[in-house]
């Protein structure tokens, strides 16, 4: 079988979701980070986000970005890296949005800068050009947050975070299983993949493929229904009665507090500069 | 005082009304015995250890567990269904199907949790079966990322935390090297020498002799075609044969070619 479109994008898309979801490289790193209680590190995060979308003075801005930044180099994170995954896609893409919002058309105000396509007249407005670039660094710091606390916090860790806000502990644990589930799928259909192509040698018809990939996503049906009956049966085997019980075991430590500390003076002072 | 663990009497199963998996099963399982059921693939091991695990009930006949009678609606009883989970457990086949939880140790001290154990005791349990099974590495690790040989001691390690009385396994050292099998069968012996009652399905006849009392041997009819003392049954080759448990074997040996039913037993009978 060729090396053809399909075949490139299963593995593209595999070796995507096992890199980026589950190795988990970085949050196993000796990093500043990687050491936080996962429950200081999440709230103080979400508190610097919400304040990132009040924040009116792009100078604070930049500094939380740059704080950011600082904090990724201190939790051992490769900054092209992390400048790449917070960059591409979503900031990019709302560029494209807030693009429009720069000209004199959608945001009246003082003319910056101005030129002529194809006989019409496009004005670049200082208003305009200020609430793009307010808008872009909001959606790029806020976005480094998030991206920075998901990689250097393991996905369990995540998941038992979850409980401190009161999120019912069934729909903590279905994530947690869906989690797990989808990796085992994942090693399925690499191997079943790996087994057609063993097998054809040669290159396929387009509709013997088509077919063979439908009756594969049916055997992937059917394989993940028998696979939720017997994992419902190893639950109620060990007592699962429709509520599932934790541990909670998290630990605060001098360090913990000392980023809360700092983390709250930083928040109270932006708090009070906006 | 009554030390029977489990009593089945002309118990039959289907799935969905309409595929037999067992049919007409009559079984007595003293307390502290060891037993094994043996058998080819599809032959209802594993449906049996379901049902004695609670988990699916006869279509017809009766099955008892410690002198009750099981029934699904039993297990609607909360302190019932608590007790009997505590006394039984089960290790699937599939270790995948076991851990279900992000990390191991989720995974287990699931049991333990559910079934209202304290936090200390849950990590004095811990601390023991860390050092029995030498997972103490692979605590914090997510399931998906371990070798089959330790998922399977995992898995095995999520039963023994709830200390049960009967332990049920079923093909405990499928796919697993020598030197694993070696360890969890060691485990299983001294869970037996402390009393546990250990009742295993498999098809790796090596191991039957060490962890039987009693054989049951399943036949493609989905019913016990004989039970017997593991000498007597792993002497019966016909039997065996007739079952897909041995097969016949065939190398060479300084330029002849010999031909015998091969058992991997040779080296267990001259001692």
């Amino acid at each position: 079988m060729k090396n053809n479109f399909i075949e490139r994008s299963i593995i593209g898309a595999l070796s995507f979701l096992k890199e980026s979801i589950f190795a988990e490289e970085y949050a196993a790193r000796k990093g500043f980070l990687q050491s936080l209680d996962p429950r200081v590190k999440t709230v103080t995060f979400l508190l610097f986000i919400v304040q990132v979308l009040f924040i009116k003075n792009i100078l604070i801005l930049f500094c939380l970005y740059a704080l950011c930044l600082f904090l990724a180099w201190l939790s051992k994170i490769d900054l092209i890296f992390f400048l790449k995954r917070t960059w591409i896609f979503i900031p990019l893409f709302s560029l494209f949005i807030a693009l429009p919002a720069i000209f004199s058309i959608f945001t009246p105000g003082e003319a910056l800068f101005a030129f002529k396509i194809a006989g019409l007249k496009f004005i670049i407005t200082r208003q305009g050009l200020s609430g793009a670039t307010l808008f872009i660094t909001r959606v790029v710091t806020s976005l480094s947050f998030v991206i920075l606390l998901s990689i250097t916090t393991k996905h369990f860790e995540l998941l038992r975070v979850l409980r401190i806000f009161k999120i019912p502990q069934v729909f903590v644990m279905t994530t947690g299983m869906c989690y797990r589930y989808v990796y085992l799928f994942v090693e399925v259909i690499e191997n079943t993949y790996l087994a057609i192509k063993s097998r054809v040698g040669t290159s396929l018809h387009y509709k013997k493929g088509q077919s063979i990939v439908a009756w594969n996503i049916a055997f992937l049906w059917q394989r993940s229904y028998q696979l939720n009956e017997e994992v419902y049966k190893a639950m109620l085997a060990r007592g699962y009665r429709g509520e599932p019980v934790v541990l909670n075991d998290f630990r605060m430590k001098a360090r913990d507090l000392a980023w809360l500390f700092f983390a709250l003076i930083i928040i109270v002072a932006i708090f009070y500069s906006i | 005082m009554n030390d029977t663990a489990f009593q089945l009497e002309n118990v039959n199963f289907s799935y969905l009304g309409k595929y037999p998996a067992l049919r007409n099963i009559d079984i007595t399982i003293k307390q502290g015995q060891k037993i094994s059921v043996i058998g080819a693939n599809g032959s209802g091991k594993s449906t049996l250890l379901q049902m004695l695990d609670g988990l699916i009930f006869p279509d017809t006949g009766a099955i008892k567990a410690f002198g009750r009678e099981l029934k699904e609606s039993d297990f609607n009883d909360e302190s019932f269904c608590r007790d009997f989970r505590k006394r039984v457990g089960l290790v699937f086949q599939n270790p995948d199907v076991q851990l279900f939880c992000p990390t191991v140790k989720e995974d287990i001290i699931f049991g333990p949790l559910q079934l209202g154990c304290g936090k200390r005791e849950i990590e004095k349990r811990l601390e023991v079966i860390l050092s029995i099974l030498e997972i103490k590495d692979l605590l914090d690790r997510p399931p998906h990322q371990l070798s089959v040989g330790e998922k399977r001691k995992v898995a095995i390690a999520s039963v023994l935390m709830i200390e049960p009385d009967v332990l049920i396994l079923d093909e405990p050292t499928a796919g697993l090297d020598p030197l694993t099998t070696r360890h969890i069968m060691d485990l299983l012996i001294q869970a037996n020498e402390s009393g546990k009652t250990i009742i295993t399905s498999t098809h790796d006849l090596h191991i039957v002799e060490e962890i039987s009392d009693i054989v049951y041997v399943f036949g493609q009819q989905k019913c016990i075609v004989k039970a017997g003392e593991p000498d007597i049954i792993l002497k019966d080759t016909a039997l065996l044969e007739a079952h897909n448990l041995l097969h016949i074997h065939t190398h060479r040996h300084k330029d002849k070619i010999h031909i015998h039913p091969h058992l991997h037993l040779e080296h267990h009978l001259e001692e």
